[in-house]
């Protein structure tokens, strides 16, 4: 087989994949070995279709199939993470929780009232547990002598009540002095005591006899509120 | 879908040599797949070959409209051209390094032609049969296996012209 330079080139890459037949590739070899350009020309295509074949693929840039998806499928990275992560508060929102939930907020309000806590004018060393113990504490105290306070007022008024106003069957016979002034009140004589004492009360008696009993109230509750001072100074001085 | 993604970035990088417009292109492409797909039918081929064609008829559009710009900025393309040779002479042992040869590789198949380029890149980078490359560029085989065969060889020289030898 006459084999020349142009028939090697046209046929390198057959013989390069061996897909050459016996008599040909035996032409090609003949021709080879006395040709060194057809050599060189062969040794350089081999080493670069073999080199061509090592060489691994570049890696795409990490945003590309990002921005495939996007582009195709639309974004949807931001509004499925919005869902994961806010997917559970429709379950909250279900009106039995969310009763439960705001009678959950509206004792805590109510007892950190109670404790002193208001949030306007909460500071952050109120929020230390000494300090929030001690404010518990104070308040404990003062709600305790209001209330006391409160019992000691009433009890004495109702002491006061009852001296002023004696029982009803009584009251003719241990207090004669308030019948001259019956005749002022134009009640007719044969009303019954008690529709005496419902109609037209001891007026004057108690004006009388009110004005010690309310300056003694007035310093009792005075007396209180010195008390109730004293307790907020010393908590003050304390703190 | 990242092999994918991977064939057709490097197809296109491959093609134009550089990554960006690479880039935009492999998005182009997939694009593009997305809104064709209900057109696609086996008779085309297997989804992969698909794929390839779809990219490489961007890749010569794209060629085709980039000719203008790319005719007006290659004076300016061959001094650094000249300075690499310069470069590589100094260490020439560094070439036989894969990532060197990428690179140089990238440099002689900008030279080819396109119809070359692309055969060669197919064959040889992208790994495809014969059989597939005529139904990418639907061409006869004796076209494919010729262009080929020219494109290795012209390839090659170009290598050696700037200096690397590929053996």
């Amino acid at each position: 087989m006459d084999w020349n330079c142009t028939l090697t080139e046209e046929r390198l890459s057959d013989y390069l994949e061996g897909k050459l037949s016996p008599a040909e590739a035996a032409a090609f070899s003949v021709h080879m070995a006395s040709c060194a350009n057809c050599t060189e020309t062969v040794a350089l295509v081999g080493g670069l279709v073999s080199q061509m074949h090592k060489i691994a693929m570049v890696e795409e840039p990490p945003q590309l199939i990002a921005k495939i998806l996007d582009a195709t499928l639309g974004p949807r990275t931001q509004k499925e993470s919005w869902r994961q992560w806010f997917g559970w508060t429709s379950v909250v929102w279900q009106p039995r929780f969310a009763m439960g939930l705001a009678a959950a907020v509206a004792s805590v309000v109510i007892v950190s009232y109670a404790a002193g806590l208001t949030p306007a004018k909460l500071k952050k060393a109120d929020l230390s547990p000494t300090n929030v113990l001690r404010s518990a504490n104070r308040q404990a105290h003062l709600t305790y002598a209001r209330g006391a306070k409160f019992v000691n007022d009433l009890r004495v008024v109702y002491e006061i009540q009852s001296k002023l106003q004696p029982e009803p069957e009584p009251m003719p016979v241990s207090n004669p002095a308030p019948a001259p002034q019956q005749e002022h009140n134009s009640i007719p004589p044969n009303a019954t005591p008690q529709q005496k004492s419902q109609s037209s009360p001891p007026a004057s008696h108690t004006r009388v006899s009110s004005g010690p009993m309310f300056a003694f109230l007035l310093t009792e509750s005075l007396a209180d509120n010195l008390a109730e001072n004293s307790i907020n100074s010393s908590y003050r001085s304390a703190r | 879908m990242r092999r994918h993604t991977r064939r057709v970035f490097n197809l296109c990088y491959r093609f134009t040599g550089n990554a960006t417009e690479a880039e935009d292109l492999s998005q182009e492409v997939f694009l593009r797949i997305y809104r064709t797909l209900s057109s696609y039918q086996p008779a085309f081929g297997a989804f992969p070959t698909w794929l390839t064609s779809v990219t490489r008829n961007l890749l010569v559009d794209h060629y085709r409209r980039t000719r203008r710009d790319r005719q007006t900025d290659s004076i300016d393309d061959s001094m650094p051209q000249l300075e690499e040779k310069h470069s590589s002479a100094r260490a020439p042992d560094k070439l036989a390094e894969a990532g060197e040869l990428s690179i140089q590789l990238q440099r002689g198949l900008a030279r080819l032609s396109p119809e070359l380029r692309e055969s060669v890149i197919l064959r040889d980078l992208q790994g495809l049969e014969y059989s597939e490359i005529q139904a990418v560029l639907q061409v006869p085989e004796g076209t494919v296996k010729s262009r080929i065969n020219r494109g290795r060889i012209e390839l090659a020289r170009i290598l050696t012209e700037m200096g690397l030898k590929p053996n």
